[in-house]
């Protein structure tokens, strides 16, 4: 693997390499030939994200004292009964809006050296889930598959700064765009539509998520001296930091969907 | 390199990898996580020199970028100039506690730069000045925390697996 000779020159082939890869994959876009590659890292890892992801609860409990144990017992009922309380809220949301939803875990959070906001649920195509579709919590809008591998999927949570949400405030039913910011989102509204701190966000029937779902609620509003744009701050009803039961929506509702999911 | 000191790497990097999405990330630890792979590069890289360090970072990285959402061989690259960079300073290393510290902390940081810069580079918007900042506070103090634990966690088991020949 490692050729004998300088370690210098050996250093400027890896990253020669490194860049090309980067390049390739860059200008081949959709159909990048590296696509099979990483669905095979899919298919081998993804079992075993789901074994890890999963795994780990009962583990810690066993090695401890008594008292130790039963403090972890009480811990893990109380995170036993906010999965049911999940549980239950996402039960009730799709039943709402006739919604097709395949439940799922998160098995592991995406992180590119501190950066990048990915989640990895434990379904994947053979469960019946495809990429595109919309991610739904217990709250409302957690993001949407980007990418499937058989037994796993990625999902771009809306908080994300890749991600752009198509969003209209619920009571005003002003248009705007809501674009991750990384720990919320940051919401435009254009010509003079009014937004107030307080008002609640849902998604459009604009193509990329299901229309209707719960987005967040405003927390801000700054109108930066223009009358024409406004930014409101957002923050999503999904706490994506303690993300653990989801649902992914596998087929809307056959109607258009424009009645409104009940807002949590 | 023998198939007891490749086996050796896979395992370590896989582990680490898998750890790192699955248990690291999900801790509920305030404001961040130590990064698993770099610690394992740079531990290579410490106890093998540059040649290990440049070939560990260059295979660790293809992984991450495999199994992560983000264009093959950018981390790679990044991983690669770690290693070999940490490689050259193998021979402090190995006498002192303090040198792999500071190591860690500066691969740390350079690493999340150097990623960062990539990312302007290539117009990724999940890069800005603030989620730098947030990277690095989150990356840094955890990997320097964990250092103790991994290095000479990994400069064992590659004594033991008993291979210099990717030795300098």
């Amino acid at each position: 693997m490692a050729p004998r000779g300088s370690p210098r020159l050996l250093l400027v082939l890896l990253l020669l390499t490194a860049f090309t890869l980067t390049g390739l994959d860059l200008r081949s876009g959709e159909g990048s030939p590296f696509d099979a590659l990483r669905r095979g890292a899919d298919t081998v890892l993804g079992p075993v994200q789901r074994a890890l992801g999963r795994g780990g609860e009962g583990e810690v409990q066993a090695l401890r004292e008594q008292n130790a144990r039963l403090q972890a017992e009480l811990r893990r009922s109380e995170g036993l009964q906010r999965r049911v309380d999940e549980l239950d809220r996402l039960l009730g949301l799709p039943s709402a809006g006739a919604y097709q939803t395949v439940p799922a875990r998160v098995v592991a959070v995406g992180s590119a050296l501190g950066f990048g906001s990915t989640v990895t649920l434990d379904v994947g195509s053979r469960d019946g889930v495809g990429e595109g579709q919309t991610v739904i919590g217990g709250g409302g809008l957690v993001g949407r598959t980007v990418r499937v591998g058989p037994f796993t999927s990625t999902v771009l949570l809306l908080t994300d700064p890749g991600s752009t949400v198509g969003a209209r405030l619920a009571a005003e039913g002003t248009l705007g765009l809501a674009t991750g910011t990384g720990d919320g989102l940051a919401y435009e509204v254009v010509e003079g539509g009014r937004v107030q701190v307080g008002d609640g966000l849902l998604t459009t029937d604009a193509g990329t998520y299901v229309p209707g779902v719960p987005v967040g609620r405003v927390t801000a509003v700054d109108t930066g001296g223009s009358a024409l744009v406004a930014t409101a701050q957002v923050e999503p009803y999904v706490d994506v930091a303690s993300l653990d039961l989801v649902g992914v929506i596998t087929e809307p509702p056959r109607d258009t969907g424009r009645d409104p999911l009940p807002a949590p | 390199m023998t198939v007891r000191r490749f086996l050796l790497g896979a395992v370590v990097l896989l582990a680490a990898l898998l750890l790192q999405g699955t248990v690291v990330n999900r801790l509920p630890l305030p404001g961040g996580a130590p990064d698993l792979l770099l610690l394992a590069v740079v531990a290579f890289a410490l106890a093998e020199g540059p040649r290990s360090g440049a070939v560990t970072g260059f295979v660790a990285g293809l992984l991450a970028d495999l199994s992560a959402d983000a264009e093959l061989g950018r981390t790679a690259l990044v991983l690669t100039l770690v290693g070999y960079l940490t490689g050259l300073v193998a021979d402090d290393a190995e006498r002192s506690r303090v040198v792999p510290l500071v190591v860690v902390a500066l691969a740390a940081a350079g690493a999340v730069s150097l990623y960062a810069a990539e990312g302007l580079l290539l117009g990724d918007p999940r890069i800005t000045g603030d989620a730098w900042r947030r990277a690095l506070v989150s990356t840094v103090p955890y990997s320097v925390a964990l250092t103790p634990l991994v290095v000479p966690a990994v400069g064992a088991l590659v004594r033991r697996a008993d291979l210099d020949l990717l030795r300098r």
